[in-house]
């Protein structure tokens, strides 16, 4: 990277991707059914969480195994804010950020004592311990049962615009155009100051110090950040029809990382594809399954073990994930060109 | 019999198999730099082997060495087929950042944790079994009272002693166990004075792999087994090793007693509701008012 990116070209060329990602999006559902329609609103509602990673595990070095916690936070922020005070979905959905980012500050406070295998143990306890409150506190989040939440209906002013609406393509424009803004604000936030000084603090603490960057105050300002992502994240998740301590489980935090880490921690790209194969193998794992005429059974298990696989293959071949073997076949080609 | 007594007791007999996965856990640590999230996935998958010999009619303790065995190899296989290329590429850039070299050895634990079960789903199928155990369950009986600890409990916290008491010796009488101590304390200086430190590492997770298994044979005849019923031993069994201190093999032993106790006080005295919460938050507690543990040693970790 030779040339210095001026403040005005990352924010166009961030604008640019994200309508990219936008209008891509949009134009692949036009192709699609109505289930695969809502799994592209899956993918756009998990990128944001999948992001979350990126930020924190791929730009910041700070693991978490807890997002699906804080996705938790925002699940039942914005559903208590919109079944007991009868606020607008959209407006529990930017008050869920904001109530994120602070439990994310909360987080970040601790988390900025503890690294490598503590802050992710720490966080594997969370990732049991906060769905668990819901439970605890039964009448006021209403335990096991969870809340009933959705999308409602599309306004009458946009099915005037383009005509009827389904379902799963509501579903799908809801998610959307808060995932293009998160993939944004991500894209951003890597490619400027805070960025740069979140690399800095990952690769070396003690050379960061003396730089003059303030490490503890980095770290929470990256939890911070992560946090209201993947809060958001899980209000729109949880809209899907129900926010309950099974929505949010240890296996959704588990899945998002190994999303981020297929795809590659520390590319925007790579999170963007990690989300796709967590949401699309599965189905074709399960495609190919009725083919060959696998036993259910073993079928229900496989998405698991091919996934599992994909993890450790990754970490043991090119711990950079696909976005790093990309770049890496790139580099191959300019020297043999050279 | 009062509520106290009662969980003391099994308290007691909870925290010896806590102690035990989370010995392994400090086993590991200490020897690899690694906190090995798949522990207990191994120890579910030796758990499920017992129990198929036991289903094709081999007697429960033939099961039981087999498993002890079975976790012994599936550690090994680990550490060479995985953690050390892993940890030994120094030259990739990935691992060149100070944090993910830490990092990337969890993901990949993660992995085999997924992986493990995947397979435990497809091999055994996903629901939910019953172990035996080769004591009965009853309460014992003095005269007509019967006390708060079944025979089970005692079974369990007598395995538990005489494994602490041969690992106590191991690590203090034998010539390997003094090996693994050196090379945890300075693998440079104990790799030149002779030893092998990549196979002494190895046994590390050998004798690891062989405590959680032996943990997964012990709580399963309580809990049944299938492919996520260990999960929660892992979680129990870090936050001993915290609160013991990772550095150290004592504490990692009384941690996991300490938190026995914690968890059967608040499930006797609160709610069994409240037990995640309360882990948590003694956990947070561990962490913030002696990060090094109990009985840890303060510059193994820099705050």
């Amino acid at each position: 990277m030779s040339k210095v990116k001026t403040h005005k070209s990352i924010g166009a060329r961030s604008t640019q991707l994200s309508i990219i990602f936008f209008l891509f999006i949009f134009l692949l559902s036009m192709q699609f059914g109505p289930y695969n329609q809502s799994q592209l609103a899956n993918i756009s509602t998990l990128l944001i969480a999948v992001l979350s990673i990126t930020l924190l595990t791929g730009a910041s070095g700070q693991i978490s195994l807890g997002q699906g916690a804080i996705m938790a936070v925002g699940g039942y922020g914005s559903a208590l804010l919109v079944t007991r005070l009868g606020l607008s979905m959209w407006l529990a959905f930017i008050l869920a950020i904001f109530i994120s980012a602070l439990f994310g500050l909360f987080l970040g406070l601790a988390a900025a004592r503890l690294s490598g295998p503590y802050l992710a143990g720490t966080t594997l306890v969370m990732a049991l311990a906060i769905p668990s409150i819901a439970i605890r506190f039964e009448s006021f989040f209403s335990g096991d049962i969870g809340l009933s939440v959705d999308y409602g209906y599309p306004p009458n002013w946009l099915t005037n615009l383009i005509g009827e609406i389904s379902i799963e393509e509501w579903s799908l424009y809801v998610a959307l155009p808060f995932a293009a803004l998160a993939l944004f604000a991500v894209l951003n936030l890597s490619n400027t100051r805070s960025g740069r000084t979140w690399r800095a603090v990952r690769d070396n603490e003690v050379a960061a110090a003396l730089t003059g960057i303030n490490i503890a105050r980095t770290k929470v300002i990256v939890f911070i950040c992560a946090s209201a992502l993947a809060g958001l994240a899980g209000a729109i998740y949880g809209f899907r029809g129900l926010v309950a301590p099974s929505v949010y489980s240890t296996d959704l935090s588990l899945t998002l990382l190994t999303a981020a880490v297929i795809g590659g921690l520390r590319s925007i790209g790579g999170a963007i594809f990690g989300t796709f194969v967590i949401v699309f193998l599965p189905d074709l794992i399960e495609k190919l399954t009725k083919n060959l005429a696998i036993p259910e059974s073993i079928g229900s298990y496989l998405p698991a073990l091919v996934i599992g696989l994909l993890l450790l293959l990754t970490v043991i071949l090119n711990p950079r994930g696909s976005a790093g073997a990309l770049e890496h076949i790139r580099h191959a080609r300019h020297r043999r060109s050279h | 019999m009062n509520s106290f007594l009662s969980a003391f007791f099994t308290g007691t007999a909870q925290g010896a198999i806590y102690a035990l996965v989370s010995l392994g856990l400090v086993l590991v640590w200490r020897g690899a730099g690694v906190v090995n999230f798949a522990q207990m996935g191994q120890a579910m998958f030796t758990t499920y082997i017992a129990s198929q010999l036991i289903q094709h009619n081999y007697s429960y303790w033939s099961a039981f060495v087999i498993a002890l065995i079975s976790g012994a190899i599936l550690g090994a296989i680990v550490d060479l087929g995985l953690m050390r290329p892993l940890t030994s590429r120094k030259n990739s850039q990935l691992l060149n950042s100070q944090s993910m070299r830490t990092t990337i050895p969890v993901i990949a634990s993660l992995g085999i944790l997924g992986v493990l079960k995947a397979l435990a789903g497809i091999l055994w199928a996903g629901e939910e079994r019953g172990f035996p155990s080769p004591v009965a369950a009853n309460a014992i009986k003095i005269g007509n009272t019967s006390l708060a600890i079944t025979g089970f409990d005692l079974f369990v916290i007598g395995v538990v002693f005489v494994t602490l008491v041969l690992t106590t010796i191991f690590f203090t009488r034998t010539g390997m166990g003094l090996a693994m101590r050196a090379s945890a304390l300075n693998p440079e200086v104990t790799r030149l004075s002779g030893i092998r430190v990549g196979s002494v590492r190895t046994l590390g997770w050998a004798i690891s792999g062989t405590a959680s298994s032996l943990a997964g044979l012990l709580v399963t005849p309580k809990t049944n087994l299938s492919p996520n019923t260990l999960d929660l031993l892992l979680i129990v069994g870090f936050t001993a090793a915290v609160v013991g201190g990772l550095s150290s093999l004592a504490g990692s032993v009384l941690g996991g007693f300490v938190v026995g106790y914690v968890i059967s006080f608040v499930n006797v005295y609160s709610a069994p509701e409240n037990v995640f919460i309360a882990i948590l938050v003694f956990l947070l507690l561990a962490l913030f008012i002696r990060p090094q543990g109990i009985l840890g040693n303060k510059e193994v970790r820099r705050v």
